[in-house]
C-alpha cells in the first residue's frame, strides 16, 4: 500500500471538512444525513490511512468500528426518525448564503490559526509534521463547526447533527493526539455519542408529536 | 497531615459497588412488569445493598487501605468512598419517598407500569454509572461513565412526559453532552501530552496524573484546564454553563430533583477534583480561573434564587450557588480548601435533598409550587415545617448547623490563599442565602392565611404519609448531628483530603 502518502491523507482530510460543511449547511435533512454518512466514511478512510503510514494495527480496529458505528448505525438511526419528522429543517436565523460565507471565512481563519500554533496543543513531535499537522487543524475546525451548528440553528434534528459533528472532530483529533489509546475507551466514547443522539432524537419525535414543532426557539416556555 | 501509610489491597468490593446496582437495574427492566416486588422491591433492595457495600468500603478505607481491582484500572479511595456512600444513602431515601410520591400520587392517577419500571430502573442505572465514575482510574473512562450518568438521568427528567418536562429533558441532555465533549477534548490533550511518560499499558491513570503533571508543558495544562473546567463545570452547573439546571431541576419529579441536585451535579465536582485539583499547586492561574468562575456562580445563582416564586426553581438556583462553594474549595488544592470543599459537598447533598423532599411534601399535599400560593394555605404539617427549617438554616450557613461549619472552613481556606476578595464574595452570598431562605420559610410557614381564603379552602391540609416523612426526618437528623458533632465525619474527610493531596504532591 505504498500509494498511501501524506498527500492522500491531506486530500481526504480536506474532503472530510467539505463533507462536514455540506452536512451542516444543506437544508434537506435526509441529504444532510447522507453527507454525514459520507463524512464518517471519510473519517474511517483517514484513520485507515494513518494506520498504513504509521504501521499501527490498532488504528485498523478504529477504522472498522467507525464504519460500523458512525457510517452505518448512526445514519440509520437518524433516517429512522427523519421519516416521521419534517424533511426540511426549520429556517435558521442566518440565511444560507450568509452562513456559508461566514463558515468559509471563519473555518479558513481558524484552520490557519491552529495550523500555525500546533505546538501549543500537541507536544509530540509526530503531531508537528504533515499530514498530522493539517489533520489536527482540521479536527479543531470541525469541532468549531459543530459548535456553530449547535448554537446557531433552530431545528432540533440539525442541532443533533451538530452534536455529532462536534464529536467527530474530537474523534479525528484522537488519531493524531492519542493513536495508542486502547480500543475499549474509543468504543466507550463512540457508544456514548450514539446513545445521546438516539435519546435526543426520541425526545425530538415526542416533542414533535405532541406540539407539532421542531423549532427550539419556540420551546422557550421555561426561559425565565 | 497524617503519615499513616496507604496499603493497596486488591478487592472485589471496588467493582461490586457498581455491578450490584447494574444487576438490579437489569432485573427491574426485564422482570419489573411481573410484580411490584420485582420493581419497587428490587429497587429498594438493590440500592440498600449498594449502601452496605459502600459502608464496607468506607470501613476498609478508614483502616488505611485503598481498594484496587484489575491491576490499577479500578481504584477506590476516600474521595470515591465518600461519593459512593452519599449517593446510595440519598438513593435509599429517594426510593422510599418515591413509593408514595410517584406510585400513589394523588393527582397523577395510576401511571402505566412501563413508566414506573423505567423510573426505578434508571435510578439504579444512574447510581451504577455514578459509582463507576468514582471507581474508575482511567482518565478517559472517567469521561465515558460521567456522560453515562447524564444519559441515564435524561428520561428521569422527562418522567411526566408533558411539554415542559420534554423540553427540559432535551435541553439537559443536549447542553450537558455538548459541554462534556469540551472536557473530553481537554482530557485528550492531557492524555497526548503524557504519552511519553506512560507505562506500556497506554492508559493514563488518574493516580499517575499527579506524578506526570509537572512534566506536561504549561500552555497545554492551561488550555486543557480551561476546556475541562468548562466541560465538567457544565455538569456541575456553574455559571455561565448552567442554562440546563433550573429547568431540569424544576420539571423533574421531586425525588429526581433531589437526586439531581444532591448527587448528579456532584459528579461534575468529583471529576473536577480528580483532574483540576492536581494542577492547582503549580499553576496559580488555574486557581484564579476557578475562583473567578465560582465567585460569579455563587453570586448570580443566589441572586436568581432570591427573585424566584417557584419553590423548585428557587432551590435549583440555590444549588448553582452552593456547588460553586464546593468547586472553589476543591480548586484551591490546599488541605483546608479540599477539606472544606468535601465537607460542603457532603452537607449540600444532605441539605438539598432534604429541602427538595420537603418542597415535594408541600407540593404533594397542596398541589401548588408557588411560594405565594403556598403561603395562603391552611396546613397542619409540623414534620414538614420542622424539616424545612432545618434545611433552610443549614444551607444558609447559620451556626450551629452543618452548613455553617463547611462554609466557614471555605472562608478560612480562601483567606489563607490570599484570595480575600473571593472570601468576601462568599460571605456576602452567605448573607444573601439567609435572606432567600428566610423569606421562603417566613412566607410559607409563618404568614397566617387571610380569612377569605380560609373560607374558600375550608379543609386543613394534613401531613404526608410516613414513607415520605421518614426519609425527611432521617436527613434532618443527620444534618443536625453533623452540625453538633462534626468530629463524627472528621476521620473520613481527613483521609479523603490527605489522599487527594498525596496524589498531587507525590508520596
Amino acid at each position: 500500500m505504498a500509494w498511501v502518502t501524506g498527500d492522500v491523507i491531506i486530500t481526504l482530510v480536506v474532503a472530510h471538512l467539505l463533507a462536514s460543511v455540506a452536512a451542516a449547511e444543506v437544508r434537506n435533512l435526509k441529504l444532510s444525513n447522507g453527507f454525514l454518512c459520507v463524512q464518517s466514511l471519510l473519517l474511517s478512510a483517514i484513520i485507515a490511512s494513518f494506520a498504513v503510514i504509521s504501521q499501527n494495527p490498532t488504528l485498523y480496529w478504529w477504522a472498522g468500528t467507525t464504519v460500523l458505528s458512525k457510517a452505518i448505525l448512526l445514519p440509520w438511526i437518524l433516517y429512522h426518525y427523519m421519516r416521521r419528522l419534517p424533511q426540511v429543517e426549520v429556517k435558521p436565523l442566518v440565511g444560507f448564503a450568509a452562513s456559508l460565507i461566514f463558515l468559509l471565512i471563519f473555518l479558513t481563519a481558524f484552520y490557519r490559526f491552529v495550523h500555525t500554533y500546533v505546538e501549543f496543543i500537541a507536544p509530540t513531535t509526530e503531531a508537528l509534521v504533515e499530514p498530522a499537522r493539517s489533520n489536527l487543524a482540521i479536527a479543531f475546525a470541525i469541532f468549531a463547526l459543530g459548535l456553530y451548528v449547535v448554537m446557531a440553528r433552530r431545528d432540533a434534528v440539525k442541532i443533533i447533527i451538530g452534536l455529532i459533528l462536534l464529536e467527530n472532530g474530537v474523534h479525528l483529533s484522537l488519531v493524531t493526539l492519542a493513536p495508542t489509546m486502547p480500543e475499549t475507551t474509543v468504543f466507550g466514547i463512540t457508544s456514548n455519542v450514539i446513545v445521546a443522539a438516539y435519546l435526543l432524537l426520541y425526545l425530538t419525535e415526542q416533542i414533535y408529536q405532541q406540539f407539532g414543532t421542531m423549532d427550539t426557539m419556540q420551546l422557550s416556555s421555561l426561559k425565565r | 497531615m497524617d503519615t499513616q501509610p496507604i496499603i493497596q489491597v486488591e478487592s472485589i468490593l471496588a467493582v461490586l459497588v457498581f455491578l450490584v446496582p447494574l444487576a438490579f437495574a437489569l432485573v427491574i427492566f426485564l422482570f419489573g412488569r411481573i410484580s411490584r416486588v420485582l420493581r419497587e422491591g428490587a429497587a429498594f433492595v438493590g440500592i440498600f445493598f449498594t449502601f452496605l457495600i459502600s459502608v464496607l468500603i468506607a470501613q476498609r478505607i478508614l483502616q488505611g487501605e485503598v481498594l484496587t481491582f484489575w491491576g490499577m484500572n479500578f481504584y477506590v479511595d476516600g474521595l470515591s468512598a465518600l461519593m459512593e456512600i452519599l449517593g446510595s444513602f440519598v438513593g435509599v431515601i429517594v426510593i422510599l419517598y418515591s413509593l408514595s410520591y410517584v406510585v400513589h400520587h394523588p393527582r397523577l392517577g395510576n401511571l402505566p407500569e412501563r413508566r414506573l419500571r423505567m423510573y426505578y430502573g434508571l435510578i439504579l442505572l444512574f447510581l451504577s454509572m455514578m459509582n463507576l465514575t468514582c471507581a474508575t482510574n482511567s482518565i478517559i473512562m472517567l469521561f465515558v461513565s460521567l456522560e453515562a450518568t447524564t444519559l441515564a438521568t435524561a428520561f428521569l427528567v422527562t418522567f411526566y412526559w408533558n411539554r415542559d418536562s420534554l423540553e427540559a429533558g432535551y435541553k439537559y441532555l443536549l447542553l450537558v453532552t455538548v459541554g462534556v465533549t469540551f472536557a473530553l477534548l481537554g482530557l485528550v490533550l492531557l492524555y497526548s501530552a503524557s504519552i511519553p511518560y506512560l507505562p506500556r499499558s497506554r492508559v493514563l491513570l488518574l493516580t499517575e496524573l499527579g506524578r506526570i503533571a509537572s512534566k506536561i508543558p504549561g500552555n497545554i495544562v492551561l488550555l486543557s484546564s480551561a476546556l475541562i473546567i468548562a466541560g465538567f463545570g457544565t455538569k456541575a452547573g456553574l455559571v455561565p454553563f448552567h442554562a440546563w439546571l433550573p429547568d431540569a431541576h424544576a420539571e423533574a419529579p421531586i425525588p429526581v430533583s433531589a437526586l439531581l441536585s444532591g448527587i448528579v451535579i456532584k459528579v461534575g465536582a468529583y471529576a473536577l477534583a480528580r483532574t483540576i485539583t492536581i494542577f492547582s499547586p503549580s499553576f496559580p492561574a488555574v486557581v484564579l480561573f476557578v475562583a473567578v468562575l465560582c465567585s460569579v456562580s455563587m453570586l448570580v445563582g443566589m441572586m436568581m434564587a432570591l427573585v424566584q416564586d417557584d419553590i423548585k426553581r428557587m432551590l435549583a438556583y440555590s444549588s448553582i450557588s452552593q456547588i460553586a462553594y464546593v468547586v472553589e474549595g476543591l480548586g484551591l488544592g490546599t488541605y483546608l480548601g479540599v477539606y472544606g470543599g468535601l465537607f460542603h459537598l457532603m452537607n449540600h447533598t444532605i441539605l438539598k435533598a432534604l429541602l427538595f423532599l420537603t418542597a415535594g411534601a408541600l407540593m404533594w399535599a397542596t398541589g401548588m409550587r408557588k411560594i405565594s400560593e403556598l403561603a395562603a394555605q391552611r396546613r397542619r404539617m409540623p414534620i414538614t415545617a420542622f424539616c424545612f427549617f432545618v434545611g433552610a438554616l443549614g444551607i444558609s450557613g447559620v451556626p450551629p448547623f452543618n452548613g455553617f461549619l463547611s462554609k466557614f472552613t471555605l472562608f478560612l481556606a480562601l483567606a489563607e490563599q490570599g484570595l480575600l476578595w473571593a472570601a468576601v464574595i462568599a460571605v456576602i452570598t452567605g448573607f444573601l442565602s439567609i435572606a432567600c431562605f428566610g423569606r421562603a420559610a417566613y412566607q410559607i410557614f409563618w404568614t397566617t392565611p387571610p380569612e377569605a381564603n380560609e373560607a374558600k379552602v375550608g379543609v386543613v391540609i394534613l401531613e404526608v404519609p410516613p414513607t415520605m416523612w421518614t426519609g425527611m426526618i432521617i436527613l434532618a437528623g443527620v444534618s443536625i448531628l453533623l452540625g453538633l458533632y462534626p468530629q463524627l465525619v472528621h476521620p473520613a474527610l481527613d483521609r479523603a483530603t490527605n489522599i487527594i493531596l498525596r496524589l498531587l504532591l507525590g508520596p
